[in-house]
């Protein structure tokens, strides 16, 4: 008879948890939509109408479906308003990140370290709502009154940096990029910073020893060995970016049925989308409303997955180059 | 807010002494423009009925339905009633008007926000959908003759949530335009034509926000949000009616649609109350609804709905209240068919 091993068994029991409430939340997903996958087939990915129909007539049947009359889903336009804007978040965070991390491990004085770098984690506990509000009352009128007048000035000859081919309302695309900059900013800055304090001492004073200055040393030494942690770092904060929602949803402007002409266009992004339409959803007697939702989400998981799996790809890339 | 508290307060108290029979506790979710009512409501209602206690929330008016429905709260709050198909799948549900609010149409036009602007469902429409998409055009101007409008291009603002404002705005249009019934109709979220420079706002607080921060533009904003409107300096329209006439949102306008249509509401008191007849008719009106189960958990639940509900429609509809929200009382008549209705809620 073998021995009964109860620690590893109760381990290993807890450690499956995780990945089990994974799968419970995918398969039910899945099982959820699956009417509404059936319903809306592929062009639910790349047609841009987003229709709940007449919830107040007589449900029809169409395509062997149950919907509301004139019910039809389109979500490319959240799509691309989902990762437009977390691209552009990540453009705008990983310089100030990066800098903000150089810092912080090399030049800020050694007493105020500690008080700069809890400042930077405190931001990262800010509530996404907080975010909104301050987006809402100075970053939008900023935006609108400022910054797009002066990218206009600038760079308005190409027609996807000129105000005058949008509102100018300062709600779109720009803002809600902003605000998720600076909301995974402290991610990136966090992650790459403890890279930093854990270079070696010795590649350090090496670099010094070969005469390099400060900025190479940084540059050129520490940098590249904290290299895969910065990417990890940013592939983290992507995955916040593109499931943020609430803060999003508060600067985005709500876009429907268009894609974004412009920066400053107005934008709806996947996760947004869901928590604004879910009410209106709910009154829909054939449900098929509430499923496409569901599917959304699915969706939206799915891009998560592939977009984490292409950065580890990249990083192992990164890796095997450096070792050839 | 103290005087609240301490009402509150008051009420709690008096409940402790006199329960040992047991308080009922009741929970209210759904719209939010019946939320500020709600809580105007409770602590006067709990200092006259010591044995109930009523919590609010404000999350949505489907969400209200919904968790009515699924019996998760005893009173849902909705600015629309259920529709056909949603009664025939939960056919226990009653629709119960507490008190009659009306929306304001308002914009943002620098020099003329003290003019109060005439506007028709079809320009509305036109606008909303983008073919009439300058202050300046002919078809504003037809309306509003003398004005000098400004060569600017309007931004119109949505709602973006789900939204019982949605779904009067839309209904006016949908009425009014047969082109925009036809190819949009109405609904608590609709699918908005891709009107080049149009917005979308949260809620009604967003929607005045996006007012205030944009010239030029125009927005439906829920009735209760007068006085932040009139902070703001922002304009109030003139809305065509049924009869031809432009009316502003009054009392008198208010109730007058109120009661043209009063008489046609049918004993589930499910009807719009949007562009009704009558030439001083204001012609986005409608009932704010309590969606109730008829079947109740336990009896001593449902003698508390009852107790709130025939509260609320009656000494709550004093003008001491609705005038804090700017709405208005219902009719007699209307008070009565919800009478009956409430007389079919048990335990």
């Amino acid at each position: 008879m073998s021995k009964v091993k109860p620690f590893r068994l109760t381990m290993a029991a807890v450690a499956l948890l995780i990945p089990l409430a994974l799968a419970a939340i995918v398969f039910f997903l899945a099982r959820y939509s699956w009417q509404a996958i059936g319903f809306n087939g592929l062009r639910f990915l790349w047609t841009i109408n987003w229709n709940l129909g007449n919830l107040y007539g007589n449900t029809v049947i169409h395509h062997g479906y149950e919907v509301p009359p004139g019910a039809n889903y389109g979500i490319l336009a959240f799509i691309v308003g989902t990762l437009f804007s977390s691209f552009l978040a990540i453009l705008f965070a990983v310089p100030v990140s990066v800098g903000t991390a150089m810092f912080l491990s090399e030049k800020a004085p050694a007493r105020m370290r500690p008080w700069l770098t809890m400042l930077v984690e405190l931001v990262a506990v800010v509530p996404s709502v907080v975010f909104g509000l301050w987006g809402i009352f100075v970053l939008v009128p900023l935006i609108a009154n400022w910054i797009s007048p002066a990218i206009t000035a600038v760079f308005g000859f190409i027609p996807f940096f000129n105000m005058n081919n949008s509102t100018g309302s300062g709600y779109g695309l720009l803002a809600a990029s902003i605000v998720l900059a600076l909301m995974i900013t402290p991610i990136i800055t966090t992650t790459l910073y403890d890279a930093l304090n854990q270079v070696p001492r010795e590649l350090r004073e090496s670099a010094y020893a070969l005469g390099a200055t400060h900025f190479e040393v940084v540059a050129s030494t520490m940098l590249p060995t904290a290299r895969v942690t910065l990417i990890g770092g940013i592939v983290l904060a992507l995955g916040r970016a593109l499931g943020e929602t609430m803060a999003v949803l508060m600067v985005s402007g709500g876009a429907l049925n268009y894609l974004p002409g412009t920066i400053f266009t107005p934008i709806s992004t996947m996760a947004a989308f869901i928590l604004s339409q879910l009410d209106s959803a709910l009154q829909d007697p054939s449900n098929m409303a509430v499923k496409s939702l569901a599917e959304i989400a699915l969706v939206l998981f799915v891009i998560t997955v592939l977009v984490n799996a292409a950065a580890r790809l990249l990083v192992r890339r990164t890796i095997n180059v450096r070792n050839a | 807010m103290g005087a609240g508290a301490a009402a509150l307060l008051v009420a709690g108290l008096g409940a402790g002494a006199a329960s040992a029979a047991q308080t009922v506790t009741l929970t209210e979710t759904g719209s939010s423009l019946l939320y500020p009512l709600f809580n105007i409501w409770v602590p006067h209602f709990e200092k006259a009925h010591p044995g109930i206690r009523v919590t609010t929330q404000s999350t949505g008016s489907g969400t209200g339905i919904a968790q009515a429905i699924k019996g998760l709260v005893q009173i849902g709050a909705s600015d629309a009633y259920m529709s056909n198909g949603q009664l025939k799948q939960s056919p226990g549900i009653l629709n119960i008007p507490l008190a009659i609010s009306a929306q304001s149409i308002n914009y943002n036009l620098p020099g003329l926000n003290g003019h109060h602007l005439v506007f028709s469902g079809p320009v509305l429409a036109g606008i909303y959908s983008g073919t009439i998409n300058n202050w300046d055009s002919p078809a504003i101007a037809k309306l509003n003759p003398g004005v000098k409008l400004p060569n600017h291009k309007i931004i119109p603002v949505h709602r973006t949530d789900g939204s019982g404002d949605t779904f009067i705005f839309s209904q006016y249009l949908s009425f009014s335009t047969p082109d925009w019934n036809s190819k949009i109709g109405y609904g608590t979220s609709i699918s908005w034509p891709a009107v080049q420079g149009g917005l979308g706002a949260q809620g009604n607080p967003g929607m005045v926000e996006a007012l205030k921060g944009n010239k030029y533009s125009i927005a439906y904003v829920g009735v209760s949000f007068a006085q932040q409107i009139d902070a703001a300096k922002l304009g109030t329209a003139k809305l065509v009616n049924r009869a031809g006439k432009a009316v502003l949102p009054t009392a008198k306008t208010v109730s007058a649609a109120a009661a043209a249509l009063g008489d046609k509401t049918p004993t589930d008191e499910r009807i719009s109350l949007i562009f009704a007849p009558g030439a001083n008719s204001y012609p986005i009106i409608n009932y704010e609804y309590a969606i109730v189960n008829k079947k109740q958990a336990n009896k001593a639940t449902a003698d508390a709905v009852k107790t709130l509900l025939t509260w609320a429609s009656n000494q709550g509809n004093a003008e001491q209240y609705l005038k804090q929200v700017h709405f208005k009382a219902l009719p007699k008549k209307i008070r009565e068919l919800s009478a009956k209705q409430i007389a079919q809620i048990e335990g």
